[in-house]
C-alpha cells in the first residue's frame, strides 16, 4: 500500500515537473518570437520550408478528409436537428460545432500525427548525431534557427488548415441543407452569417494558436531529451507523442470550460 | 601533436572555448547537418550571421565549390558524399566564419583514405584568402603523414 502511494506521489511529481518545464520552455520560445534579431535570412528559409512541408504538402489529403469527414458529419447533424425539430438552431449548432470544436480538433490531430512526430524524431536525431552541438560551435542559436520556425509554422498551419476545414465543411453543409431542409443557398448563407459570433471566432483562433504552439513545442522538448544513444530516439518520440496527445485533450477541455463561462 | 585522446580532447576543448567567436571547426564531432543540402550547410553561416539573402549565400557557396570543381555536389546531402567531398564541405563551412580560425581536428579520421597531408594542404591553398589562420590537432603517431620529423605539441 505504501509503495503504491509512493509511486502515485512520484508520478504526480514527475508530471508536475514536466508540465512546469513545458510552460517555462513555452515562455522562452514566445519571448524570442517577438524579438527582431530572431528573424535572420537563415531562419526565414527554414520557416518557409516548414510551412511547405506541414501545410502545402498535406493539402490534397487534408482537403479530401475535410470534404468527406465534414460532409458526413454535417449530414448526420442536419438529420438529427431535423428529427429533433431544432431547425431554428441550425446556424448556432453549425458554428459552435464546426468552427469552434470540430475544425481545430481534426486539424490538430492530423498535424500532430504527421508533423509533430517528424519534428520529434528530427530533433532527437540531431541531438544524437551532435548536430545541435555543431550549430552551437558555429554560434548559431538553435532556438532562433531550429525551434522558432517550427513553432511559428505550427501556429500558422493549424490556424489556416482549421479555417480551410471550416470553409469546406460549411460549404458541404449547403448541399445537405438543400436536400434535408429544402433550404436555398441564400437562406443557408444568411443563417450562417447571422449565427456567426465574434466570440466563437476569437475562441477558435486562440484555440488553434494554442494547439499549434504546443504540438510543436512538446515534440521539440522531447527530442532534446534524447541521450547520445540511438535507441533513445524512439523513446523520445514515444514520450513526446503521448505528451502531445495529453496536451491536445487538456487544451480542448480548457476551451470547453472557457466557452461555458 | 598529442600522445593520447584525453589530452587532445582537453586541449581542443579549451582552445575552442577560448576562441569561439571566430572558430571554424572541422571535426567528426561537428558533423554536417544531415537534413540540409551541401550548399545550405556552407551558406548557413553567412546567412545566419551576416543575414545574406538565400540567393547571395547560395551563389557564394557555389563559387567556393567551383574552386574545387565540386559544384556537382551542391544539392547532395551528407550521406551521399565521399570522404574527400565531406572534408571539402566541412572546410568551406568553416571558412565561411568571419576572420575564420580554422581548426582541423584529426583530419585523417575524416578522410581515412588519404595517406599524407597533400590533399589537406592543397585544399587549404585553394581558399587561403578566406581564413586568417589554420591549426591542426592530431596524434603524434601521424607525424609522418605531415612530414614532421620531430613531433611537437600543437
Amino acid at each position: 500500500m505504501t509503495e503504491l502511494i509512493e509511486r502515485i506521489g512520484k508520478a504526480s511529481m514527475d508530471t508536475t515537473a514536466t508540465f512546469r518545464d513545458i510552460i517555462a520552455f513555452a515562455f522562452t520560445i514566445l519571448a524570442r518570437m517577438f524579438q527582431k534579431k530572431t528573424y535572420s535570412s537563415a531562419m526565414k528559409m527554414v520557416l518557409v520550408n516548414q510551412i511547405y512541408f506541414t501545410s502545402v504538402q498535406i493539402l490534397p489529403l487534408f482537403t479530401a478528409i475535410s470534404i468527406i469527414f465534414g460532409s458526413l458529419l454535417i449530414g448526420i447533424v442536419f438529420q438529427i436537428i431535423k428529427n429533433m425539430g431544432l431547425a431554428e438552431y441550425l446556424g448556432r449548432i453549425l458554428m459552435g460545432l464546426v468552427v469552434t470544436e470540430l475544425s481545430p480538433f481534426v486539424t490538430v490531430l492530423l498535424i500532430a500525427l504527421r508533423s509533430s512526430s517528424a519534428i520529434n524524431a528530427e530533433i532527437a536525431v540531431m541531438k544524437v548525431n551532435q548536430e545541435l552541438r555543431t550549430l552551437d560551435t558555429f554560434n548559431i542559436d538553435v532556438i532562433d534557427y531550429l525551434f522558432i520556425p517550427r513553432v511559428i509554422n505550427g501556429i500558422i498551419s493549424v490556424v489556416l488548415l482549421s479555417a480551410l476545414f471550416s470553409i469546406l465543411a460549411l460549404t458541404s453543409g449547403m448541399l445537405f441543407s438543400k436536400v434535408i431542409f429544402g433550404m436555398s443557398i441564400d437562406v443557408y448563407t444568411n443563417v450562417l452569417l447571422n449565427s456567426a459570433d465574434f466570440y466563437d471566432i476569437v475562441i477558435s483562433l486562440i484555440k488553434c494558436c494554442t494547439f499549434g504552439l504546443f504540438i510543436t513545442l512538446i515534440p521539440i522538448r522531447s527530442g532534446l531529451h534524447a541521450s547520445d544513444d540511438l535507441t533513445s530516439i524512439p523513446v523520445a518520440v514515444l514520450h513526446g507523442m503521448v505528451d502531445v496527445f495529453i496536451a491536445i485533450v487538456l487544451i480542448e477541455v480548457l476551451s470547453l470550460i472557457l466557452i461555458s463561462i | 601533436m598529442f600522445e593520447d585522446e584525453v589530452m587532445l580532447d582537453k586541449e581542443l576543448s579549451d582552445f575552442t572555448a577560448n576562441n569561439k567567436q571566430n572558430l571554424g571547426l572541422i571535426s567528426l564531432h561537428a558533423p554536417l547537418i544531415s537534413n540540409l543540402d551541401v550548399w545550405v550547410n556552407i551558406a548557413l553561416i553567412k546567412q545566419y550571421h551576416e543575414n545574406l539573402s538565400k540567393k547571395t549565400a547560395k551563389g557564394l557557396a557555389l563559387h567556393y565549390l567551383q574552386r574545387y570543381r565540386m559544384e556537382y555536389i551542391a544539392n547532395k546531402r551528407n550521406y551521399a558524399l565521399t570522404h574527400k567531398e565531406r572534408f571539402i564541405v566541412m572546410l568551406l563551412r568553416a571558412a565561411m566564419v568571419k576572420d575564420a580560425l580554422i581548426v582541423l581536428d584529426r583530419p585523417f579520421m575524416i578522410i581515412p583514405d588519404v595517406q599524407d597531408d597533400r590533399f589537406i594542404y592543397d585544399a587549404l591553398q585553394l581558399i587561403n584568402d578566406s581564413f586568417k589562420e589554420c591549426l591542426i590537432f592530431d596524434y603524434t603517431w601521424f607525424k609522418d603523414r605531415y612530414g614532421i620529423i620531430n613531433a611537437e605539441k600543437n
